[in-house]
């Protein structure tokens, strides 16, 4: 078929290159027949410009003029014929007005980067010292978009039955100890699947993998000389592309063949990938910050503005990203659907997500236009949507996110419950009621269920799980900041000692608070959340915001594998566990009835005596039965499922619910016994020799299974 | 059965001329291609593509393209991008020839 947009209609004015005017749809850089298909966006420019670069070159060589005709109402287009697109780095100049108060920054000698730039290049190795002097820092590159996907297809696990496991890039591999070939990178973690397939997770959750500058904000530590970097990346340069530096062969140019096949890999391997994704800021901070794209080609469309022309700071990060913006909004959507679509992404963690529910003035909506696109989106359809819900500048949503039955909410009061529960603080009991679950205080209307709430004990933020329970106190000096940055309200406790200690007796209770930790949180209503390497019992020695340390202290410590294997294995069973009981997984909240007719309800509480719970504030004792013929709605058959926890000092006898005569409890776990007769393999639980009481070890869980005599 | 070597690079810059040289040899069905890179340093991501396209072509017309003698670097890259998965690799030519004459590849 002959084509007749095959031929040009205009040359560059060096008449070096051949053009014709572009598609507007889709922005962007999209390879067309015999060329490259530029668009971009501005409402405001007067004029724009194409530059192309030579791969890493200091100038363009190449600099077009988008024509009058080249302009389809606010959008500049046009395609270049000819071009060696593997070999590209495009950028645009826009000129229009400079007026503050107005929120026009416009400045024609800044060279900036496509906002839907699918590669860039600028930052290709992890942590090589960039040329300052470069004009352009951050450079669009053309993608190619064919990936090979086999027969992979998203997994489409039911939230319910995931269990996530959170993880840095780099962090996860980057210490020699991993033993990996390509350490720090989108290759490593999948040098690691075995591994993670052993602990036995269904879904990795990557913190921040969009393309971001690790040197943004980089300086020497005043406290230990080290540098610091932008290590987390928290802050977007690109939303379209990934991280460069996370990829062995972004030195290639292959980052994004590269990550897709690290998630082609984890499906095969049944292991799902969610993205941790920043939609309310960018890399350019405020008015003194860089001009990277946004600032540069629509800065009044992208950013929320005070009346002056400052810039609101929602995130703590200097700008705040104009999320309800239609122009903005259409951004965000193109974005997920892209990773939804071209990455076989399967879902969505949206950091300080309230502030994508602020209007175009930063107050908060009661029904936000983007929270509802994207809870209706066809192609999102089957994406896992989880809300970190709450921003920088006080709002706080945790019960009360708008989610039309579609949104999840890494619950936060979970985190504090179990945390004050597990270090035997006062009137704790009936909190931790309520998150073992499913919180349905906080999720049981509209429609939502357990499934609304991302159970966590620890995650990127905050201490690791041997921290919580080896430090009173956060120890960021390192950061340089005076110990004043990280949150305070860790309810951590050292068990007897700050840090490190060589107190047998101490060691011996942080490693049961663990386990009672991971129990309480594997066999809770909900989706649970674990941070990588709280498995091993990795230390960040008391740093509770290491957001930019790129250093052992970050770095997961392989050789603790090794020497804590008996956690490591009380989570694997642990985790086996929970896979083994649809008990553990419902996605509704339990009716507190026996709508079964079992002769039990699906949930009931107990406490040293069955049947009857101590609710007063001095009570430290909680036991709960989950009925198996009640399991997901009665719609299995499981085991019932007991679990005794005692968060007292001292040991507490429980008198168990009496089962029918055919059936005799077995125990599963028992925190306060020694390895290897802390914990069984599932099926494999040894029958009790008493089956009316069992003696609860001071602050010690224990599971029991009823299973047939 | 044909063998084609490849030295140098296999780049933006090279890669064209390489397909105008391997295209006529997809023309036809049931061919038995052996590409010997020995000589071949570094391939690019375009370069791969090439390779792909080249094997998926003559896979839907009952022929084989088989690799030979790749660099460590250059295999590492290709298991790392995904790109291992869609060829069968041989330390040198004739252990390539040997297994295509064999029925094993």
């Amino acid at each position: 078929m002959f084509r007749v947009d095959l031929h040009p209609t205009h040359v560059s004015e060096d008449g070096k290159f051949k053009l014709r005017v572009g598609k507007p749809l889709p922005f962007g850089a999209s390879i067309v027949p015999g060329g490259v298909n530029f668009s971009v966006y501005s409402h405001a420019a007067t004029s724009c410009k194409l530059a192309l670069f030579n791969k890493h070159e200091p100038k363009p060589f190449c600099v077009i003029s988008f024509k009058d005709e080249f302009r389809i109402g606010n959008v500049f287009t046009m395609v270049v014929f000819d071009l060696d697109y593997e070999n590209l780095e495009y950028g645009f100049y826009m000129d229009g007005p400079f007026n503050e108060r107005e929120g026009h920054r416009f400045d024609k000698t800044k060279v900036l980067m496509d906002p839907y730039a699918k590669s860039i290049g600028g930052r290709d190795i992890w942590g090589k010292t960039p040329d300052w002097n470069d004009i352009y820092q951050h450079r669009a590159r053309i993608c190619f978009d064919d990936f090979d996907w086999e027969n992979d297809h998203p997994l489409e696990t039911p939230v319910e039955d995931l269990i996530i496991y959170e993880m840095h890039v780099r962090g996860f591999t980057q210490n020699p100890s991993s033993g990996v070939k390509h350490p720090g990178t989108f290759a490593g973690i999948k040098e690691k699947i075995p591994y993670l397939k052993e602990l036995g997770v269904t879904c990795v959750e990557l913190m921040p993998i969009h393309e971001f500058d690790e040197f943004e904000n980089s300086r020497i530590s005043p406290a230990t000389g080290k540098m610091l970097m932008n290590y987390w990346g928290y802050s977007n340069v690109g939303f379209f592309a990934p991280k460069a530096g996370f990829a062995a062969t972004g030195k290639f140019g292959m980052q994004t063949d590269e990550c897709k096949t690290l998630i082609r890999e984890l499906h095969k391997n049944g292991i799902e990938v969610i993205l941790d994704v920043v939609f309310n800021h960018t890399a350019e901070g405020n008015e003194k910050g860089p001009y990277i794209s946004y600032k540069g080609i629509d800065n009044k469309t992208y950013y929320l503005l005070t009346p002056d022309g400052y810039y609101y700071n929602f995130s703590g990060c200097g700008n705040t990203l104009n999320c309800n913006n239609p122009i903005v909004r259409n951004m965000i959507l193109d974005c997920l659907r892209y990773w939804a679509a071209d990455y076989h992404v399967d879902g969505f963690r949206f950091d300080l997500a309230s502030i994508l529910g602020r209007d175009m003035n930063g107050a908060p909506m009661h029904s936000p236009p983007l929270l509802e696109t994207l809870a209706f989106d066809p192609i999102l359809g089957k994406c896992k949507l989880i809300a970190e819900a709450w921003d920088a500048g006080g709002l706080y949503q945790v019960g009360c996110f708008p989610a039309w039955g579609r949104w999840a909410e890494w619950n936060g009061k979970y985190r504090d419950d179990l945390r004050k529960f597990l270090k035997g603080e006062p009137g704790s009991l009936g909190a931790m009621a309520q998150r073992l679950q499913g919180s349905p205080d906080l999720y049981s209307m509209e429609g939502r269920g357990a499934t609304a709430s991302i159970n966590f004990i620890t995650a990127h933020d905050g201490f690791t799980l041997y921290d919580m329970v080896s430090y009173n106190g956060k120890h960021n000096e390192a950061n340089g900041e005076n110990n004043s940055d990280g949150g305070n309200d860790n309810y951590s406790w050292n068990c007897g000692a700050e840090g490190d200690t060589k107190d047998a007796g101490i060691k011996w209770l942080r490693t049961k608070q663990m386990k009672n930790a991971v129990a309480m949180l594997l066999v809770s209503q909900g989706t649970p959340m674990i941070l990588a390497g709280d498995e091993m019992a990795n230390t960040q020695w008391g740093n509770n915001n290491a957001y930019c340390q790129d250093n052992e202290i970050s770095w997961i410590d392989w050789s603790l594998f090794k020497k804590n294997r008996e956690l490591f294995e009380f989570f694997r069973k642990m985790i086996a566990f929970r896979k083994a009981h649809p008990v553990l997984r419902s996605s509704g909240h339990f009716k507190n009835r026996d709508y079964m007719h079992s002769g039990f309800a699906d949930i009931t509480w107990h406490g040293q005596e069955a049947w009857n719970v101590d609710w007063s504030a001095e009570s430290r004792s909680l036991a709960f039965m989950l009925c198996g013929m009640h399991a997901k709605g009665g719609t299995v058959d499981d085991n019932s499922v007991y679990v005794a926890m005692n968060m007292h000092w001292e040991m507490r006898g429980f008198r168990m619910p009496k089962l029918p005569d055919y059936m005799a409890w077995h125990v599963f776990a028992n925190t306060d016994a020694q390895s290897p007769f802390d914990i069984w393999e599932p099926g494999k639980e040894v029958k009790l020799d008493n089956q009316n009481e069992f003696l609860v070890g001071p602050r010690s869980v224990v599971i029991l299974v009823a299973k047939d005599k | 059965m044909t063998i084609i070597s490849l030295s140098g690079s296999l780049d933006g810059n090279t890669v064209n001329d390489a397909q105008e040289k391997i295209m006529p040899l997809l023309a036809s069905n049931s061919i038995l291609l052996v590409l010997d890179l020995k000589g071949c340093g570094y391939i690019s991501s375009a370069g791969l593509r090439l390779l792909l396209m080249a094997a998926k072509q003559l896979s839907s017309q009952e022929g084989i393209l088989v690799l030979s003698g790749l660099s460590d670097e250059i295999k590492d890259v290709m298991e790392m991008t995904g790109f291992n998965n869609f060829f069968k690799t041989f330390p040198d030519t004739a252990a390539a020839v040997a297994a295509i004459r064999k029925g094993g590849a």
